[in-house]
């Protein structure tokens, strides 16, 4: 039936308001607050550093899960009828270290000449830093976070990475750690691709796993091997590679002062199996497009400190989305980009709530 | 011309993007709201606008009627805040409104029809799980998804490759 419409709230481009701004990030947020904005007739420039935008619905999520040209036509259509200007494979940095997804950047823009050259700037930059825990070995060839895992995988789907960039899992045995929504994409691409073997390891039981039991008793049915109260001590490794990996039978620990119980390592239950990837879904962090001091807080896990108007602690500078949120879903994304987009349009025309 | 609000329960990834939408348009409260069950399976509940809609028969008001699109509406003057349609439903859609003191539920968007835009959810899910139009169209749409859901799970990955376009 076509695509998103991220400008849902107008049937054309209303007279235009002369404000200027940027939106940082093409993600759900990015794009709903552009839709919003737009509506309002802003001019609105969206950048980012992938070659198409769309964020983590696109480049993340499994298309078996949200279809391709439901993001794409969406995005076109924001382009053609709304006057939206992407901006791809451009970075926005101010010192940024290399984070995931940098791989098709062409170009860098200073996070400063953005707010210099507009009226107002939105930063929808989402998590993109992927860590894997650090125990021995987790810098072994076929150690992956899961989000670059998924992210090769789509990148390659939608044409822009050669499949030879994608981990051939074809044959071999993989093992995901987590069980979340995002291991349990990890372990079903890893069976679409043709794994012999997918394990899927969580240091609790099925009970507590995020993404429900359904979901994994689907992926037991797929067969997928469920090993719950587990947790890897070490990955063990030949000429650099993978060969297998060391995990460790758990057990919950007495209530803490907060009243939750730890799964805490019994002694002694160690064992090993034998693996030739390991892709780790323990979690994302926060990448706001500065590492450098600019005057906007982050909190301490990273997240962009925002006030009820969605303003971070700079004047005219916004945030929404993952990167306030922390790892969310699409729509607290959708639904933050669009209290943002609101705010900014108060802001600008200096309209009292 | 009838119209249907339709949410298959098989494509939605309870991303919470319907629920998102629609409760910025409604000042903070949302029509369609998305539910977890015990087994972790994520439901939207919103109003399905029964054909024939119990809420309608049951309301001693009268207070609740169907406009031209088959939309199932709660007049808030005439509605006496009873309950009798939240008793009745099906899917425990009414939802009584402290502030105005009446029923409310999802009006299919009534404000966005009148300028030709169909409900929001409908246009921002991106599983594409929320199907609206005329029944027929709906329901040709959702036999379309499903059969090319049947065919990825039968037909292997790599025979797919370059084969018409991506789904
Ligand atoms: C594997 C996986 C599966 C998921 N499955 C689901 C699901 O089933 N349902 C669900 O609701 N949610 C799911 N999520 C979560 C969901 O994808 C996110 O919560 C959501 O996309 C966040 O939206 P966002 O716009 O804040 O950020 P993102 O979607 O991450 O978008 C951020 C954008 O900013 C760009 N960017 C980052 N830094 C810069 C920079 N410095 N300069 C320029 N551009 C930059 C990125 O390229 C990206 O396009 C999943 C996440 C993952 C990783
Ligand atoms: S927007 Fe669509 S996929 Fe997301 S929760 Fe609602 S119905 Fe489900
Ligand atoms: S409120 Fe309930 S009974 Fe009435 S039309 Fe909607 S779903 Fe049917």
């Amino acid at each position: 039936m076509g695509g998103m419409n991220f400008a849902f709230h107008c049937r054309e481009k209303p007279r235009p308001t002369g404000k200027k701004v940027a939106v940082i990030g093409a993600g759900p947020a990015g794009l709903a607050a552009a839709g919003c904005l737009v509506c309002q007739g802003h001019e609105v420039h969206v950048y980012d550093k992938l070659p198409e935008p769309g964020g983590l619905m696109l480049f993340g999520i499994p298309e078996f899960r949200i279809p391709i040209y439901r993001v794409r036509e969406g995005c076109e259509r924001l382009e053609k009828a709304f006057g939206v200007k992407y901006f791809p494979r451009t970075k926005v940095c101010f010192g940024n270290p290399k984070e995931n997804g940098d791989e098709f950047v062409e170009r860098e823009i200073d996070f400063e000449e953005i707010v210099r050259n507009y009226d107002a700037v939105l930063i929808a930059t989402g998590t993109w830093n992927a860590y894997v825990p650090t125990i021995p070995g987790s810098d072994l060839e076929g150690v992956f976070p899961a989000l670059e895992y998924l992210f090769r995988i789509k990148s390659a789907k939608l044409g822009y990475m050669d499949w030879s960039k994608v981990p051939p899992v074809e044959g071999k045995k993989v093992i995901v750690i987590g069980a979340g929504h995002t291991a349990v994409d990890a372990a079903l691409e890893s069976v679409n691709l043709g794994a012999e073997k997918v394990y899927l390891s969580y240091r609790r039981t099925i009970h507590e796993a995020p993404a429900g039991a359904y979901e994994i008793n689907l992926l037991q049915q797929r067969g997928v091997k469920w090993l719950e109260r587990t947790m890897p001590v070490k990955i063990i490794g030949e000429n650099e590679r993978v060969r297998a990996i060391e995990l460790v039978k758990t057990r919950l620990s007495e209530p803490d002062e907060t009243g939750r119980r730890r799964p805490v390592p019994i002694e002694g239950s160690n064992f090993q199996i034998d693996v030739d990837y390991v892709v780790c879904a323990v979690g994302q962090m926060p990448t706001p497009p500065f590492s450098k001091e600019t005057g906007i807080a982050l909190d301490r896990k990273g997240r962009i400190v925002v006030d009820s108007r969605h303003m971070t602690s700079r004047e005219g500078v916004f945030a929404a989305g993952d990167v306030v949120l922390g790892p969310s879903k699409v729509g607290k994304a959708v639904k933050d980009g669009l209290y943002a987009a609101e705010s900014i349009h108060y802001w600008l025309m200096e309209v009292k709530e | 011309m009838r119209k249907v609000l339709h949410v298959d329960y098989s494509l939605c990834i309870g991303c919470e993007t319907c629920q998102g939408v629609c409760e910025f348009i409604h000042h903070g409260k949302p029509n369609i709201r998305v539910y977890y069950t015990v087994t972790g399976i994520p439901i939207p509940i919103t109003c399905r606008h029964c054909e024939k809609a119990p809420c309608i028969e049951v309301c001693p008001a009268g207070a609740i009627f169907r406009d031209h699109d088959g939309a199932v509406i709660i007049n808030p003057n005439k509605c006496i805040g009873c309950m009798m349609c939240l008793a009745v439903c099906p899917f425990g859609v009414p939802t009584f409104d402290v502030k105005l003191k009446a029923m409310t539920k999802c009006d299919m968007c009534a404000d966005r029809r009148q300028l030709g835009m169909p409900p929001a959810c409908s246009e921002m899910c991106p599983a594409e799980a929320i199907f609206f139009g005329k029944p027929e169209e709906v329901e040709e749409e959702i036999r379309r998804r499903t059969a090319e859901k049947i065919a990825r799970e039968r037909i292997s990955k790599v025979s797919l490759e370059g084969v018409g376009k991506l789904i």
